[in-house]
């Protein structure tokens, strides 16, 4: 029997909500689930690809219908929850990783389209159910995710398939949601002052404590895990006087989520997490008044600047209180600003090629500091043209598959993004849209009217949301700097 | 979750479960097992009875739980670890890390709950935790950290975060912002409807979703790049870097504080045994002292300090010794990369090391990188053969040897006049290995040395090397009396050797002793006899086969057989 979540507690407690934590606590629900995953998604392919009689069709279905027959016999029922990124079995959550994650995906995906929160197999279920069920899934369809719900129970029931049933994905309450924002408003704050109180230990050559800068760094681990989306929103603050330590934690906070969309494990998001949050520690070691200069850096100062990479390996020889030496976080400071093509700064006379982890956190630094309004940058980039940049200027030097999956993470217009709609709404990006066909037709808050009546907190809605007709409701129209209509992006998620 | 401001009040409980469903014995009785296993696990090797015996009893102690509740909820305070209301575990005021609920207490761990199935798959695991928490120091990770990292599935925990006590401020609300009228936001986001329509700024057609999508040969780009980033050698990355800011950077200050990371890292390497490391380090470093610029003198001598150091008797013996003790060795090939490093003072440790190794795995590693070593350093290796520690010059003597040192034989020969029987003896085998005229001249004159294993050495070489000077000298010893005093072996070495050099010259007397008569008839004794047949043996020309068959009917066995022997060849003499 699977470990069950407790109730909530007063302390701070790193269950995940409705999970048993990554184990899940049955290595069998998890190893059986998994394959019933996998099988599930070949069959998909296979019914997708070939004609049902083709022997490749049966043989997919054959083995999915043992996969959940066996499940169902060892765990006498079977249910499939989706929640986020994350599949359950019964209550068992599966641990996503590189293996498996497109499979993950592609399922999520199509459960999501089609409403589905939840699906329950009888012990009856045979190939015959299996095959009619996904191909429905899978049909075309331009209409909202419950009303193809509907639609295919419909059809289910009038094939005459009663092996599953469905239930609509739980919506997250008001209480809930605000439960989620004040944990990551809690850890967004504790990560910039235990960052501040990092940075100023290294300013004045003492040794700062880690202990602090772990915690944070499992705080956000943990958030990503559960529930990225109030974590994200919070990098939107980007507050000016704290840029330095603001940007640490934002770094921190895209780079996890980066890696969790990448399929890294958590120990494996802990060390990106740790390395990430260090990445600009050099900094400390730059004069403030030449980090804090909103004019022009002349030649000296900005060697200044391009010095933090390195500075920041010297800076975390200073950390000797740690237990383990720092040595990725090391690497990735000195690396951060170096292009894949091994150029870029500081310029490496012994060639090796970029780590992973530095690559990941380079694309988190650039997109962030990009965004952010800083010393010497008052007008920051729309997060879209940064992409683009990213996406499109091999100049910048920054891994394509990494930068495909952060636009893939973050939607073509990230969190934070304040756009206009054709219905000259003013939107803030709230979310990335799930159904993963849907990348630039975000979850918005919408902020004003038509009549550019400013709205606090305004209303969340979904531009993926169709007319009857099967028009899309609203429709971004262009990108815009808060600052021309007074917003302060940052108030809409704390 | 709640608040850290909440936790005053202690875990709050699920209202509707605030009675115990059964009785606290089996609670304290787990508890109790719990502390005798933490101890055992610190005390004990896991192939310990009484190791063993404590976690069977642990394991043993959940059943009765698991009978009645799936998953067991202790609440931990200062002192007492409580299950509901009741104490089970603890000791008031007790403060120490043997009280359980201390250690997790001061961590500010307060719930504990363990899950079914705990004691089968994480118990090994929780009990390793408070182990490390035990021991650990006050700097090191706490148990919560601990706790996080180690992942477990069966435990969950509850905790309050004492490094953030006293709050951690407000987040920054981003600054001051001009407040902008409802006609004003209105005609901006029109203008911005017309900009847009004008520049496209946004080409939809450019966020194709389906373009975000990894396919598998991305996928497996980023598995081969997760490898990669997790088999990356960091430390050897680091040094790298290190050097590479040496090189770029002319700084003084920042030179100096390289080099005193680079000190670290070394010794951090060590530390690790990170062999490969060390070298790759230590290569780099005089990588650096050959191209960088603008070095000043005392950062280059700093530099090379780095390998004279390690190869200081202290630092060098430190690294032997960590080499002695591990249950685990490093390939040969990874340390003759440190050892290829190393100055030459490093050899006398080393050989000291080799005579000192309790580790018979080691001893051969050990060996093949002090032939390295000293094969490079072929003058520090002469002048440690006469070191004033034995143990070193013994090594010496005998690496010389084996590495056919030509440089080696006066020393040497030096050697062979010392009155240590043994180190004479070793060094006439060394010179015998080297086997140069110089050699060969060298133990010339141990054929008269007073030590049996000495002369045997000596002359077994000649015998070798046919080394025709010591001819007479061995002429003298086969016509004298003290051969036919020594015992067989010697007899036997030195009649081969005057067979293998004296030609026919010798066989008139090599005749006289095989098949003559002396005084009243009488024979010499049957082993020189016999020695005298090998010895024709290695003659081996007609004359000497001559003389040789004259005695295939001799009576006396051992002559007889030594004589068939000498018949069939060289080969069958040498048996």
């Amino acid at each position: 029997m699977s470990p069950r979540n407790s109730s909530e507690t007063a302390l701070q407690s790193v269950s995940l909500p409705g999970a048993t934590g990554e184990g899940g606590g049955d290595a069998h629900v998890r190893r059986a689930g998994r394959q019933l995953i996998f099988s599930t998604y070949g069959a998909l392919r296979a019914v997708k690809l070939y004609p049902v009689e083709n022997a490749a069709v049966q043989k997919a279905l054959d083995e999915v219908t043992n996969q959940s027959k066996e499940l169902i016999a060892s765990e006498e029922e079977l249910e499939l929850r989706m929640s986020g990124e994350f599949i359950f079995v019964n209550q068992t959550r599966l641990r996503l990783d590189l293996d498996n994650f497109a499979s993950f995906s592609h399922l999520l995906s199509l459960f999501r389209a089609c409403g589905i929160g939840r699906l329950t197999i009888a012990p009856t279920v045979g190939p015959k159910d299996w095959l009619i069920f996904l191909s429905l899934l899978q049909a075309p369809s331009t209409d909202d995710p419950s009303a193809r719900l509907d639609q295919l129970m419909a059809k289910l029931e009038s094939a005459g398939v009663n092996a599953f049933t469905f239930a609509p994905p739980t919506q997250q309450g008001d209480g809930d949601r605000e439960k989620a924002k004040e944990r990551a408003k809690r850890t967004y704050t504790q990560g910039v002052a235990a960052t501040r109180e990092l940075m100023a230990s290294v300013r004045i050559g003492a040794s700062p404590s880690i202990k602090k800068i772990k915690r944070v760094v499992q705080g956000i681990v943990d958030q990503i895990l559960s529930e990225e989306t109030s974590l994200i929103g919070l990098t939107t603050i980007r507050d000016y006087d704290e840029y330095t330590f603001t940007h640490s934690v934002n770094v921190c906070i895209f780079s996890v989520a980066l890696g969790k969309r990448l399929g890294l494990g958590k120990l494996q998001l802990y060390d990106l997490g740790m390395s990430a949050l260090f990445h600009d520690i050099g900094k400390s070691r730059v004069p403030q008044s030449i980090l804090n200069k909103t004019g022009g850096l002349n030649d000296e100062e900005w060697q200044l600047i391009a010095a933090h990479p390195w500075l920041g390996v010297l800076a975390m020889f200073q950390l000797r209180g740690a237990q383990e030496v720092p040595y990725r976080g090391m690497l990735v400071a000195h690396e951060h600003h170096m292009k894949v093509d091994q150029t870029g700064y500081p310029r490496q006379i012994r060639k090796h090629p970029l780590g992973m982890f530095s690559k990941i956190v380079a694309v988190a630094d650039g997109f962030d500091a990009a965004t952010s309004r800083r010393a010497y940058q008052t007008v920051p980039f729309s997060p879209a043209q940064v992409m683009l940049e990213m996406r499109d200027n091999r100049h910048r030097g920054m891994d394509p598959v990494i930068v495909k999956a952060f636009i893939n993470l973050t939607g073509i217009y990230p969190v934070g993004t304040l756009v206009v709609l054709d219905t000259f709404e003013l939107g803030i990006v709230h979310a990335v849209n799930p159904l993963q066909d849907m990348l630039s037709r975000p979850i918005v808050r919408v902020v004003s009217d038509a009549q550019g009546n400013l709205m606090h907190p305004g209303t969340l809605i979904d531009l993926a949301d169709r007319n009857e007709s099967g028009v899309f409701l609203r429709t971004i129209i262009k990108t815009e700097n808060p600052e021309r209509y007074g917003i302060r992006v940052g108030d809409y998620f704390v | 979750m709640t608040s850290p401001s909440h936790l005053a009040n202690g875990p709050k409980r699920d209202p509707e479960h605030l009675d115990p469903s059964f009785s606290a014995a089996p609670v304290e009785e787990l508890l109790r097992l719990i502390s005798k296993a933490a101890r055992a696990h610190q005390l004990y090797l896991p192939n310990n009875p009484i190791y063993r015996r404590a976690i069977e009893n642990l394991r043993a102690g959940f059943p009765p739980i698991w009978a009645e509740v799936d998953e067991l909820t202790l609440t931990i305070t200062e002192s007492e670890i409580r299950w509901f209301d009741t104490p089970v575990a603890g000791e008031a005021g007790n403060k120490s890390a043997d009280n359980l609920a201390w250690l997790f207490y001061k961590d500010g761990v307060r719930e504990l709950t363990f899950i079914k199935g705990f004691e089968e798959a994480e118990v090994i695991k929780f009990l390793a935790l408070i182990q490390r928490a035990r021991k650990g120091s006050p700097d090191e990770d706490d148990l919560v950290t601990m706790l996080w990292e180690s992942d477990l599935s069966f435990v969950r925990y509850g905790y309050v975060d004492l490094l953030q006590e006293g709050g951690v401020g407000e987040l920054a609300d981003g600054g001051e912002m001009q407040p902008v009228g409802a006609g004003e936001v209105q005609r901006n986001m029109r203008e911005a409807a017309e900009e847009s329509r004008a520049s496209g700024i946004i080409n939809i057609a450019d966020f194709d979703a389906t373009l975000y999508f990894l396919d598998d040969r991305e996928i497996e780009y980023l598995h081969t790049e997760l490898k990669r980033e997790y088999d990356r050698d960091l430390r050897v990355s680091v040094a790298s870097v290190l050097m590479d800011i040496f090189e770029a950077q002319q700084d003084a200050d920042i030179r100096k504080e390289v080099l005193e990371n680079v000190h670290t890292l070394m010794v951090y390497l060590l530390t690790a045994e990170h062999l490969s490391g060390v070298a790759y380090l230590l290569r780099e470093v005089q990588v650096t002292v050959d191209r960088a610029t603008g070095v000043t003198d005392q950062h280059r001598q700093q530099l090379v300090q780095l390998a004279e150091r390690l190869s200081a008797p202290e630092a060098l013996s430190q690294l032997l010794q960590a080499l002695d003790e591990t249950p685990t060795l490093p390939a040969e090939s990874e340390l003759g990369e440190v050892f290829e490093q190393l100055r030459p003072a490093g050899l006398s440790t080393v050989f000291l090391w080799l005579s000192k190794t309790q580790n018979e795995a080691l001893r051969p590693l050990l060996q093949a990188a002090a032939g390295r070593l000293a094969g490079a350093n072929t003058s520090e290796l002469v002048r440690l053969i006469t070191a004033k520690e034995l143990e070193v010059a013994t090594e010496a003597i005998r690496m010389a040897g084996a590495l056919k040192t030509q440089a080696a034989v006066m020393a040497l020969a030096r050697i062979l006049g010392d009155t240590n029987v043994e180190m004479r003896r070793l060094a006439a085998q060394a010179l015998a290995e080297i086997g140069s005229p110089g050699a060969m001249q060298a133990l010339d004159r141990a054929i008269d040395d007073s030590d049996r294993d000495v002369r045997v050495a000596a002359v077994r070489a000649m015998t070798a090397r046919a080394y025709r000077p010591a001819l007479a000298r061995l002429e003298g010893v086969v016509k004298g009396k003290r051969v036919r005093e020594a015992d067989l072996t010697e007899k036997m070495a030195f009649f081969e050797g005057y067979g293998a050099l004296c030609g026919d010259g010798g066989i008139a007397h090599l005749d006289s002793v095989l098949n003559g008569k002396g005084f009243l008839g009488r024979r010499e004794d049957s082993e020189v006899r016999a020695c005298a047949a090998i010895a024709l043996g290695r003659v081996g020309t007609p004359k000497a086969i001559d003389t040789l068959r004259k005695a295939a009917t001799e009576k006396d066995i051992v002559v007889r057989n030594a004589v068939s022997r000498a018949l069939r060849g060289p080969g069958a003499t040498e048996s």
